[in-house]
This record gives C-alpha cells, sequence and structure tokens, in this order.
C-alpha cells in the first residue's frame, strides 16, 4: 500500500519491521526511479528524441516531403526509416527502463493488502532503494539506534537516534497493531539536519516529530538489531534525492566531433543542393526552353523550389541511422564492460559496473589520471602494525612478514606482567586504546565485532584486543567526541582521568611542560610516515576531583550557550587539557593487489598520474613510492610556502631551472605539501606558471587536499590541458574530483556507496583501472570511432553518386536508386556492418594491449579520429562515389538502359571489415532478397513498377560481381594493415623492429607498384594508398613508445 | 501543506516470506568476455607482394579476355543526323508533322557480322532521364487496369476535346518514330531487304507482367474512349496490325522505349536479324543502305541519332571500356 502514497507529503503507513539483519544499509539504487512511466513514455520519449539535431532535421524532411510535388522521393521515405530508427530506439529506452519497472512493480506487490507483514530485509531491500526516509518508531535497546551519516554529509562519526518517548514502549504487534493515526509533515526539503512532523494519535495529545527521530535515505544503521518505523518521504521526495545534484551531462570529445561532422554534412548538403540548383538554371538556360518532348505547358519551378527538392533528393547524406547505431553500440559496449571477469572482485562479488555507456570511448582517451590515495591506492583496511610508548618502539621490523605477534610484540606483551620502568605507561596506553574512540562493540556469541566509523579506530582497538585489552561495551554518551578525541574516564581506583588521542600536531600544541619523551616520539613519529603507515599520538593527564567538578560546571554552561557554543566548548575543553605524552601508534594502509604494476603499465601509457589526498605528505610520498609512482632516482619539486609571494617565488624559480625542459615530460614529481601552498598555486595570477610546472612533470603529488580542492585542480587541469581527464576514488571526499572529471571512476570499496554513485563507471579494485582503459577503453574508441567514420563513408559513398547523377539528367531531381532502396539502405541494407564494427572490432587483442600498454597512445592521441580524418575519409568517399557511378556508367553507356543500378551491393561492401563475415554475407543476402521480392511486387501490390523484372536481368550483376571480388581485396588489405600493429606488439622486440622496416619498405614498394603499374581501378588503389599511410603512421607512432632503445634514431628517419 | 490525510487501520498478520536470493551472475560465455575467436590476416611483405601480382595477373588476364571478346564484336554506327539534313529541316518546325520524309544512307560491310545481329537506334542529347518526364506515365494504364487512369501523366493527360490519351504522358508521346529498313546490295541492280524480327526486344516481365492490353475482343473496342497521344500519327491499336500479340500496349518497339535510359546518350533494341536465306550465318560482308522513314525531330533539343548494326557476346555489348579499366592502368 505505500506505493499509492508516494506522492503525497502527509501519509501514514504500516511500520515495517525488519527482524534479523545486522546492518541496514538504505542504499542509493541508480535505477530507483523509472524514467518513463507508462502514460509518460510516449510523449516524453519523443520530445527527447526529437531534441537531437538529427532526429529534428529528419522530422523537418518528412514533412517537407509532405508538401505536394515537392518530394522526388515520395511522401513516406523517410517517415518509415526514421519510424524504424524511433522504434529501435525506444526498445533500448525501454530495456533500460525494464529493471526499473521491476522495481515499481515488486514495490507494488509488496504492499498487497492492509497488513503487518514480517519481511525479511533481504526482500525490502529494493522497496527501500526508493522508499527511503523513514521516520521510525522505536528501536533498541533505549530506543534509540546508530547511524552512520557518512553517505550524506560526510562525518564519520556514528550518530545516535532516539524513538519518541511515546512508542517507546511499543514493541509487539500487537501494541502497533492498534495504533492508528496520522502523521503530518513539512514539505519535501533539502536540509539535512531539520525535520518537523506531528504525530497525531487516536486519543492522545500531538507529539512533535523532530529531525532525532528521522532516519534519511542514505544514512546506514550500525550495530542495531532491528527497528520499526513508518515511511514519510520516498523517492525525489527524500532529502538525499533532493540534495541529489544533477550530476553534470558528460558527453564525450567523439561526441562533439561527430556533432560537427553531422553540422559540416549539413553544409555539404546546403552547397550541393545549391550547386545542384545553380546547374538546373544553367541547363535550363543551355536549352533556352524545357526540350519539346517533356511538354510545354509546365509552370517553371522557382529556385527555392528547386533548392527544396535537392534538399530532400541529398538528405540522406546525413547518416540518419548512426545515433541509434551508436546508442545500441555503446550501450553493448557497456555490458561487455558489465560482464568481464577479469574485473569481477572475487572478494566482495562486485563486478565492474558502467553507470553510463556515453563514455565508452573515452576510456581509450585519457592523459591524465587523478587518483585518491586511502581506499584507491590502497584497501583501506587498518591494521595496528607498531607503537611507540614512552620512547621505546614496539612493532616488526620493516622487512618481517610475520608481524602480528612476533618479535617486539610478544616484547611488549611479556612486559606488563613484569616490572619494568615503561610497565605504567604500556598499560596505560593499552587502556587508552581501548576506551578512548567511538568503536562500538558488538556481541555475536563470544566474538566481539567492532564497529568503527573510521578504519583506523576500528585497528586500534582490534589491536588493543590483541594484546588484552579487550573493550566490551559501551554505554551511551559516554564518549566525548572532538577534532581530537578525548574521554574523561573514573578509573577502577577511582581516580579521574582523561585520555586524548589525536594527530601529531594537534596533540603537541596541548602537552603540557613537563612531558616526557617528546623527542624520541617525534622522532619515531617520523619514522612511522616514512614508512607510509597512519600515525596518532596518545596523552593522558590525571584530573583532581575538584578540576573535574570546575570543569562541568562549565562544560554544562557551555552547551547551553546559544550563540558561539562551539567556540565555548572549545574554550572548554582547553581549559583541561595539558597532556602529557604517552606515544604514538602506527596503522598500515595495506597496498591494493596489482597496484604496482598497474600504475607502471598506466605510466608506459602515457598517462600521468597525480595523487590527490587528505593525507599528510610523509604518507602519501611513501605510498607513492611503494606503489612506484616515485623512483628512488627521480628528481622530486617540493613545494611548500605559506605565502602568495612565496608560492610564487617557488614556483616561478622551479619554472627557470627547467629551463628548455618546461612544458615537456621530464622525469619529475612534483609535490604538493598541503591545501594552503595549493590554494597559492591555483591563486590566477601564479595558476598559469604553476600548471606549466605541473605539466612537465610526470608525477605529481598533492597532499592535505580538501575535496573542493581535488575537484578545482582536476576542473583547472581539464582547461588548460584539454586532454581527457579520469579521477578515481572511494569516498564522498571524491565526488566533487569524479564528477569533475571527464570521466568519473568509483571504487566500490568501504567508504559508502556516494563515489560509486555519482561515478561514470564503478570498479571494485584499482588494478581493475588498467583492463578498464587499456583494453576497454581502447576496443571502444576503436569501435566507436570505425562505426562513426563507416557511417559517414557509406552515406556520403551512396548519396553522393545522387549528385554525378544529377550531372547527367539536367539537375532535374530524378534518383538515380528506387526511392525505397534509398531509404531503406541505411535502416536495413547496412545497418548490420556498423553494428558489428562497433561491437566485435579489435584493433588487437587484448594480451597485446595489456603487453604494450604503447599502444594506448593511438587511441589516446586521437588522431585516428578528428576533423581531418572524417574529410580524408569524405574525400575518399567522394572518390569512390565517383569511380562507383562513371565506371558503370562509361560501361552501361552503350548497351543498357538501366535507371536503377544494384549499387548498394557494393557499397556495403566497401567499407568491410574484419571478422564478421556474417554481417556483410547477411547484408548481401538481405539486399538480394529484398530485390527479390521487391522487383516482384507489381502489379500485385501497387508499389515499384519500374523494379519489376530486374531480378532476371542476370547480367547486371555480372559485371558487378567482379567488382565484388575487388571489394573483397580490398578488405583484405585493410585487415592487413591492422595487423601490423598487433604483429610488432607481439613479436619479439628484435624482430618487431625488423620486420617493421620490411613492412615500412614493403609499403613504399606498394605505393610504387600500386599506381601506376597494375590494372587496378584508381580508386582502389586510392584506398589503399590511403589505408597504408595511416597504418604507417600508426606503426612509427607506436615505435616511438620505445625511446630508449637504439633502434629510435632509425624509426623516426623513416618517419622523415 | 496540502490537507490531505490517509487514514489506515492495521491489522496484524506476521507472515514470514523465505526467498532465495539469487544472485545475477553474468554467466562466463566467450561472446560476454569478447573471446571470441577472430581471424585475421597476418600477411607478410612477400605475401602482399605476391598477392598483389597475383591480383595484378588476373586483372590483366580478365582485361586480356575481355578485349579480345570486345574486339571479336562487329559494330557499324552510322549517325544520320547531319546526313538527312533535308529531313532534319523539315522536322525542326512542328506544323510539317504530316509531311513525309525519307532518307537513304548507304554503307559498305568490309566484313560479314556472324551470328546474331542486332539492329539499334542511338539517340545523342535525349533526357529520358529527367525527373518530370520519366513520373508523366500511368502504369496502371499500361497494365491494362484502367485505360482511363490518367493521373500521373501531366502535361499530356487528355487531348484537346478532353479525352483521356492512351497511352498517356511524355514518355509515350516522345515515342521514337523513325522507321529503319535495311537493304542488302547484293548487285548493282538486286536489292534484297533483310529481314529482320520485331518481337522479343524487349524484357520478358515486361511484355507479360508489366504491359498488358485491356482485356477486350477487339483492341480498336478497347481503347475507344481515348485519344493517341498528340506526337503519334496512328492511334496505340495500329502500331502494328499484323500481329495482334505485337501490337496496342504490348508492341515491343513501345515497351522498349517505355523503359526510360539513365544516361543523355542511349541505344535502345530495334530489331533483330531474322536468319534466313542470305543472312543464315549472319550479314555478310558488302554494299548495304537503311532507308529512314524520318519522323523523330532531334534537331530541337541540338540531338542526334544514330542507327547501330551490332554483335554480341557473352561480357555484354561491343564496349572496350570495361576490358580497358582492367588492362590499362
Amino acid at each position: 500500500m505505500f506505493y499509492p502514497l508516494l506522492s503525497c507529503n502527509q501519509i501514514l503507513c504500516f511500520p515495517l519491521m525488519f527482524p534479523e539483519f545486522r546492518r541496514l544499509t538504505f542504499y542509493l539504487s541508480t535505477h530507483s526511479t523509472a524514467k518513463y512511466s507508462m502514460w509518460s513514455f510516449l510523449p516524453r520519449y519523443l520530445y527527447l528524441q526529437f531534441s537531437k539535431t538529427a532526429n529534428a532535421f529528419f522530422l523537418f524532411i518528412t514533412i517537407l516531403q509532405q508538401i505536394p510535388d515537392v518530394s522526388p522521393t515520395g511522401k513516406y521515405t523517410t517517415l518509415v526509416p526514421l519510424l524504424v530508427i524511433l522504434v529501435i530506439s525506444g526498445i533500448k529506452e525501454i530495456v533500460e527502463d525494464y529493471v526499473s519497472l521491476l522495481l515499481v512493480n515488486a514495490l507494488k506487490n509488496t504492499a498487497l493488502n492492509n497488513a503487518w507483514q514480517m519481511i525479511l530485509w533481504k526482500e525490502v531491500r529494493i522497496d527501500f532503494d526508493s522508499i527511503s526516509f523513514v521516520l521510525f518508531f522505536f528501536s533498541e535497546p533505549q530506543a534509540t539506534c546508530f547511524v552512520a551519516t557518512s553517505n550524506l554529509d560526510g562525518e564519520t562519526n556514528l550518530k545516535i537516534r532516539q524513538a519518541l518517548s511515546e512508542t517507546a514502549t511499543m514493541k509487539t504487534e500487537k501494541q502497533l497493531s492498534n495504533l492508528s493515526g496520522k502523521i503530518k509533515c513539512e514539505e519535501p526539503n533539502f536540509h539535512f539536519n531539520s525535520f518537523a512532523g506531528t504525530l497525531y494519535l487516536n486519543e492522545k495529545s500531538p507529539i512533535s516529530i523532530g529531525p532525532d527521530q528521522v532516519l534519511l535515505r542514505g544514512t546506514q544503521l550500525k550495530n542495531t538489531e532491528w527497528i520499526l518505523g513508518i515511511v514519510v518521504y520516498t523517492g525525489f521526495e527524500t532529502k538525499f534525492m533532493q540534495n541529489a545534484v544533477k550530476s553534470p551531462l558528460k558527453r564525450s570529445k567523439v561526441e562533439k566531433v561527430t556533432n560537427m561532422q553531422i553540422l559540416v554534412l549539413f553544409l555539404l548538403l546546403l552547397v550541393m543542393s545549391l550547386v545542384s540548383c545553380v546547374g538546373a538554371i544553367y541547363w535550363k538556360d543551355r536549352y533556352r526552353a524545357e526540350p519539346w518532348y517533356i511538354g510545354k505547358n509546365y509552370d517553371y519551378h522557382s529556385f527555392g523550389f528547386d533548392l527544396l527538392v535537392f534538399i530532400i533528393l541529398y538528405h540522406n547524406l546525413i547518416p540518419i541511422s548512426l545515433l541509434v547505431t551508436l546508442e545500441i553500440v555503446k550501450y553493448i559496449q557497456a555490458l561487455f564492460i558489465n560482464w568481464d571477469e577479469d574485473m569481477h572482485f572475487k572478494g566482495s562479488n562486485v563486478y565492474a559496473m558502467a553507470r553510463t555507456s556515453n563514455l565508452n570511448e573515452e576510456l581509450g582517451q585519457v592523459e591524465y589520471l587523478f587518483s585518491d590515495k586511502t581506499g584507491t591506492l590502497t584497501c583501506n583496511v587498518m591494521t595496528f602494525k607498531k607503537c611507540s610508548i614512552a620512547g621505546i618502539t614496539y612493532g616488526p621490523h620493516c622487512s618481517d612478514p610475520q608481524w602480528q605477534f612476533s618479535g617486539s610484540w610478544k616484547r611488549l606483551i611479556s612486559c606488563v606482567p613484569f616490572l619494568q620502568p615503561t610497565k605504567e605507561y604500556i598499560k596505560e596506553f593499552l587502556t587508552l586504546l581501548c576506551v578512548c574512540h567511538t568503536v562500538v562493540p558488538e556481541r555475536e556469541g563470544n566474538n566481539i565485532n567492532y564497529q568503527a566509523s573510521s578504519p583506523d579506530e576500528a585497528a586500534l582497538v582490534k589491536g588493543a584486543k590483541k594484546l588484552g585489552f579487550v573493550f566490551t561495551t559501551r554505554m551511551p554518551n559516554s564518549v566525548t567526541i572532538e577534532a581530537r578525541m578525548s574521554i574523561i574516564v573514573r578509573t577502577p581506583e577511582g581516580r579521574l582521568r582523561l585520555y586524548c588521542k589525536g594527530a601529531d600536531s594537534v596533540i603537541y600544541e596541548r602537552l603540557s611542560e613537563n612531558s616526557l619523551f617528546v623527542e624520541e616520539t617525534l622522532v619515531h613519529l617520523e619514522n612511522f610516515a616514512k614508512e607510509g603507515l597512519r600515525t596518532l599520538c596518545v596523552a593522558y593527564i590525571d584530573l583532581t576531583e575538584i578540576e573535574y567538578e570546575q570543569w562541568l560546571v562549565m562544560y554544562k554552561k557551555a552547551i547551553t550557550v546559544v550563540k558561539d557554543r562551539m567556540k565555548t566548548l572549545e574554550d572548554c575543553y582547553d581549559s583541561i587539557e595539558k597532556f602529557l605524552l604517552l606515544g604514538a601508534t602506527a596503522i598500515e594502509d595495506r597496498l591494493q593487489a596489482r597496484v604496482p604494476e598497474t600504475i607502471t603499465s598506466l605510466l608506459k601509457a602515457n598517462i600521468k598520474i597525480w595523487v590527490l589526498t587528505g593525507d599528510k605528505q610523509e604518507t602519501a610520498i611513501n605510498i607513492a613510492y611503494s606503489c612506484k609512482l616515485l623512483s628512488g632516482q627521480m628528481p622530486r619539486i617540493q613545494l611548500n610556502a605559506n605565502s602568495l609571494e612565496a608560492t610564487q617565488q617557488v614556483i616561478s624559480q622551479n619554472c627557470q631551472d627547467l629551463g628548455a625542459l618546461l612544458g615537456k615530460e621530464n622525469d619529475l614529481a612534483l609535490i604538493i605539501d598541503d591545501g594552503k601552498t595549493l590554494k597559492y598555486a591555483l591563486h590566477v595570477e601564479v595558476r598559469k606558471c604553476f600548471l606549466n610546472l605541473a605539466l612537465s612533470c610526470r608525477t605529481v603529488l598533492c597532499c592535505r587536499l580538501s575535496p573542493l580542492q581535488k575537484a578545482e585542480i582536476v576542473d583547472v587541469v581539464k582547461k588548460q590541458v584539454k586532454a581527457i581527464t579520469l579521477a578515481i576514488g572511494d569516498g564522498a571526499n571524491d565526488v566533487g574530483m569524479i564528477q569533475t572529471a571527464h570521466v568519473g571512476v568509483g571504487i566500490s570499496g568501504n567508504e559508502g556507496m556516494l563515489a560509486t554513485n555519482n561515478s561514470d563507471y564503478a570498479i571494485a579494485q584499482f588494478s581493475y583501472l588498467e583492463k578498464l582503459l587499456l583494453v576497454h577503453g581502447a576496443w571502444n574508441y576503436f569501435r566507436v570511432t570505425k562505426c562513426i567514420l563507416y557511417c559517414f563513408y557509406k552515406n556520403v559513398v551512396l548519396y553522393i553518386i545522387e549528385l554525378w547523377f544529377a550531372i547527367v539528367n539536367g539537375f532535374s531531381g530524378q534518383i538515380i536508386f528506387e526511392r525505397w532502396c534509398i531509404s531503406l539502405y541505411n535502416v536495413i541494407f547496412t545497418s548490420l556492418p556498423p553494428f558489428t564494427l562497433g561491437i566485435f572490432e579489435r584493433c588487437c587483442s587484448q594480451e597485446s594491449l595489456l603487453r604494450y600498454p604503447q599502444l594506448y597512445r593511438i587511441s589516446q592521441t586521437g588522431d585516428i579520429f578528428n576533423i581531418k580524418v572524417l574529410w580524408i575519409q569524405c574525400i575518399n568517399a567522394i572518390v569512390h562515389s565517383f569511380i562507383l557511378f562513371w565506371l558503370p556508367a562509361k560501361m552501361l553507356e552503350h548497351g543498357s538502359n538501366f535507371i536503377v543500378f544494384c549499387v548498394c551491393v557494393i557499397c556495403m561492401l566497401l567499407f568491410c571489415l574484419q571478422f564478421t563475415h556474417f554481417a556483410i554475407w547477411g547484408s548481401i543476402m538481405i539486399w538480394l532478397g529484398f530485390f527479390a521480392v521487391y522487383s516482384s511486387l507489381w502489379p500485385t501490390v501497387p508499389v515499384a513498377p519500374e523494379m519489376t523484372g530486374q531480378v532476371s536481368v542476370a547480367h547486371v550483376l555480372c559485371p558487378f560481381s567482379l567488382s565484388v571480388s575487388y571489394r573483397i581485396r580490398n578488405t583484405c588489405h585493410r585487415t592487413l594493415l591492422e595487423e601490423v600493429r598487433e604483429m610488432e606488439s607481439s613479436g619479439v622486440q628484435v624482430l618487431r623492429v625488423l620486420i617493421s622496416v620490411t613492412r615500412m619498405f614493403t609499403v613504399h614498394i606498394y605505393l610504387l607498384t600500386a599506381s601506376p603499374c597494375f590494372a587496378l581501378s584508381d580508386g582502389y588503389a586510392f584506398s589503399q594508398v590511403e589505408r597504408a599511410v595511416i597504418s604507417q603512421e600508426e606503426l612509427v607512432r607506436s615505435y616511438d613508445t620505445t625511446k630508449n632503445k637504439p633502434q629510435k634514431t632509425f624509426s623516426s628517419a623513416t618517419l622523415e | 501543506m496540502s490537507e490531505k490525510y490517509m487514514w489506515v487501520t492495521c491489522r496484524t498478520r506476521m507472515k514470514r516470506k523465505c526467498q532465495n536470493y539469487e544472485s545475477r551472475l553474468p554467466d562466463n560465455t566467450a561472446v560476454k568476455q569478447q573471446q571470441l575467436p577472430a581471424f585475421r590476416l597476418q600477411l607478410t611483405a612477400s605475401e602482399i607482394l605476391s598477392g598483389f601480382f597475383a591480383i595484378g595477373l588476373f586483372c590483366l588476364g580478365m582485361g586480356i579476355i575481355l578485349l579480345l571478346s570486345a574486339k571479336s564484336i562487329k559494330e557499324v554506327e552510322i549517325n544520320y543526323t547531319e546526313k538527312c539534313a533535308t529531313c532534319a529541316k523539315l522536322r525542326e518546325e512542328a506544323t510539317n508533322f504530316d509531311k513525309e520524309c525519307n532518307c537513304s544512307i548507304s554503307f559498305y560491310l568490309p566484313q560479314k557480322m556472324e551470328g546474331n545481329v542486332y539492329l539499334y537506334y542511338k539517340l545523342y542529347g535525349f533526357y529520358q532521364n529527367l525527373y518530370r518526364y520519366i513520373l508523366s506515365r500511368s502504369n496502371i494504364q499500361l497494365v491494362g487496369a484502367d485505360v482511363k487512369d490518367v493521373r500521373n501523366c501531366a502535361p499530356f493527360r487528355t487531348s484537346d476535346n478532353g479525352l483521356p490519351i492512351a497511352p498517356c504522358g511524355a514518355i509515350a508521346n516522345s515515342m521514337f518514330n523513325d522507321t529503319i529498313v535495311l537493304w542488302y546490295n547484293f548487285n548493282s541492280s538486286t536489292h534484297i531487304r533483310v529481314p529482320m524480327v520485331r518481337t522479343e526486344t524487349a524484357w520478358w516481365t515486361d511484355k507479360y507482367v508489366k504491359f498488358q492490353n485491356p482485356a477486350f475482343q477487339n483492341l480498336s473496342s478497347a481503347f475507344a474512349g481515348t485519344a493517341k497521344p498528340p506526337n503519334w500519327p496512328k492511334p496505340v491499336y495500329e502500331l502494328d496490325e499484323n500481329d495482334p500479340g505485337n501490337n496496342g500496349f504490348i508492341n515491343d518497339d513501345f515497351i522498349v522505349w517505355m523503359r526510360t535510359a539513365a544516361f543523355p546518350n542511349f541505344k535502345k533494341l530495334y530489331r533483330r536479324l531474322h536468319r534466313i536465306g542470305n543472312f543464315t550465318e549472319g550479314l555478310p560482308a558488302g554494299s548495304y543502305s537503311f532507308i529512314i522513314n524520318y519522323n523523330f525531330p532531334v534537331s530541337r533539343f541540338q540531338g542526334q541519332k544514330a542507327v547501330v548494326l551490332s554483335t554480341l557476346t557473352w561480357s555484354g555489348g561491343s564496349s572496350l571500356f570495361l576490358a580497358l579499366t582492367y588492362v590499362e592502368p
């Protein structure tokens, strides 16, 4: 029953009971709300479709065709393919939406009758994806529950929600079933911290409901057995959705170029129409009047009318099927990414997910990679590895793999029972680790699981547990939370003690003068950081009863202060925090599997990697070393300045030092120490200089950045270099940069789903990035670009023929091909080859792409698809169409009299692809079948009288079959030149060179022999030449990558 | 806030639903993992070269064969636009349409033409492919379904007195109407008229599917109530009064004309040699003359016309072009 309630704001519905689940997570599902409903589908869909320029253009043409006498191609020949396109793309939309529809249906089904139902969480989960604002009545143990709101506001600590006292007693179903009333609540809004509602229970006075009684969508229930609640907001009404900034619509570079090219084709169309109009005028002028055989009492058509005729005649130059082909192709490419077993993380059973299919080919062009550190490069699984207590380090040595209880850990434990000078300190230290945190214990039999807001804390508590200090229960309200964490405890002996744990800088500020081990611990801290460990300092102080009482009074006053409460509280805390240093902890965050290998191969692929982290510089550098981002001999430039002037000076100094190397890629690492320096560096005056410096470095490391700065730096680089940027991260603090970058990749890790939900692609491990970029990216790029080129080519080649024909028919607007053949050419006869190109094309095998990341540069530079290539392709197509028209024309001039040629067949073959012969032969069969059927229709069905009997004229095919053989040969050449890359890349290094040299040589010979000596007609020779040149370039380019090798000079010489 | 409240009373019915939650793992197939076997050509330099030479040789061979076959074709083309200048002059004035004009052209055939010999007429500069020209016909009329269907035939739809024209339209109206007769000058006194067949010059489907006379006992009554095209000297049912199978819409000359040419210069089949008597082997060498009844005006559109005698081979007509594309660089 809650489905119908989706749209009201004042609702009451059945409480749902969720037994037997540990962690209730309200996930945000991407398809939580279907895009279309049953009724809105058609209007909405049509609106979306016709807001695309190309579709609108074809609609316009269709309307033009309805004007009597204008259209040389009949009234419905554009309408039908357009409908076909719309239907296909509609089916695709429905399929995409189908999942969501299912969800909605499931929702309806779960709410069948007005009854309470006990539903397992597993089943309810789907519902809660969309219904997500739960006002909860009550929970246990003290009508409270813990929630984590990190997905909403980024705060990692647990928060407490408490049920209304009026309903807190209602635990049984009977009590609840007697409950009847209504809830009135405020209109949906996006403020997370406010909620106002009133509960009217029958026969009771109204009770007000505040934010403390509300579970927002996106929060995570922590260590709470079950809750009872009422849904108040659903779907887009939830605060989560109200807050969700529509992630910016990202469009790929290729798409932009394509749109541009469609525009260019439109101009070409206009030019052709104008030329034809002028031709028509010239023709009429030459014959002064129409020849006698056409009849005299005809009106002359105006120039404008002729223009319309020719626009309709040539309008198919713009490939009608391109957009829908691309949509489907990209959809399937995205499915390939989703299906990839190599990107399946067995650990959490998570597959890679392409959340958008717009950017598939963009993955093949990434040049700058911005990576988060924690959780992205590392596992974000913390282990308590070392500590320094009272000036002595405990923990395994770096090289010791058996770290946990071996070596000095044992010594640490064994210290406790013995009388040693540091014994007391060790005890205090471990007690502190046990007590001073926000971790919530969760009992499960004899085991205790710890639920922590930050993995660091869990690591410390677990570490302490292993050392014998077990943390078992927690009472609410007894933990004080602050930037650093302090806690006041009463020890069993009755003494009051203040424990504190926090970042070194914070703790050191607050140490009292008589604190011991300050120097030693500082040295240890530095050592820990150098090893890539995360450090915390711990300290304590004993309080007297009087001090405590005084402080308590102050504290109570402070928390009731309305104005500047935070400030007052802080002062209050500071007043008693004069610590004695105990020591420091060091936590290791291990690197994810295969991170160094991945980074190495990404670097080889000419991808520049920037690490943007909130962590401190030593840790970041260390991680960078261990993942091979930095190497020992790599010179480092370190930026750390406190003012704008200083920053400016340092940067310009460094720029000067680089001199001529500035702007080139150097084997340098740039390290920015903190966010402050970056802030100055990105200042308008310094920015350009800074970017020059940063872009000349191979690796850039930015530490201590805020989420906003991460996004800012991505934005700045994106604008400056005009290259494709990719941002990868796992936490809420990475969302900004993920949304800013051209491509955002989210790692579905420990830190919630926010990054994943805002990303374009979600993967489970950093190392999957390698396959995602080098294989899927490169493949998709090749596929999409070839598909586009093919679509342009096939249309240009066919419809330019109309122009040639116009020359011999006096620019009268006569069509050369039968009208339905033209209109179905795109949607039926030549629909399969682009699909197979887009889906199955492989530039080379997966293994070679992974083994030779250098191959990525081919797609990265985008040289195989830009305006120039498109133009070459168009010119190529024009030449081919010239041949296709004039060759048969000259051949047939002597004998035959046809108005319709079977050129379609040939056109289909011209640009054939490698291995999916099915598509080619399928297309030919379709054409021949269509041809046979279509031409026998008249007079039974009143269409196409001029086609009648053409099938029987077998000799039409005779000369053409020869041309077919040409085309197949052409195909072979194409394949081969593609193959070069694979061959050379899979070959042995030395062999590679040899082969390539021979090949280049061959190509040259080939060029020489091709044109003058042989009997190939020019067009084919041309096409070979053209292909050869492209491939040669590619070949040389892929050689340049082996720069250090001796053959470098040779290959570049060949390039000249 | 809206004042709409929804009241619900609750009954309890506990029901535990347990369903196996199947994880929707993708199945691991070659298609989905993109591991389909792919055939790729791995050609070496020598393979390319040899392949290239092989294709070159193939083309060369094809070219030579085609060339030889094209050379073996005997073809005679005589342009009679200039030669029949008087007639051409006469036809420039549309008012002279009823004046007869004959023209004789003699030529010498140095070698005999063996086998089937075909007689074509050829027009230069006649745009049968003009948009409005092509449209100006009625396929429904031509298939015999409705003789009075002249919808698409503008501007030759109805005659001056309002009768529908049959066959209507610009194409039919402009039908080539010269009569060409070939005489064999056996010697200076004996002239033999070369026997020619006027049927089976059109496509089978045209003759038996696309073109049908209206179903009537008498052809002339079938066309009652229609008018002849303005340019025609006689109505359609008198095109060949000797052969009812070649009269009316199914007249071969008419059908051949109605299949419009794609180019402004085209030739159309006119007659086939009837291989009897002296001509069993083909056309013997010797002196011939065409007697042409000159009706079709071409000078008005700056066109030209010619008559062509030709034999055929398997590769089609006498076209060197195809052969040359193979052989020439």
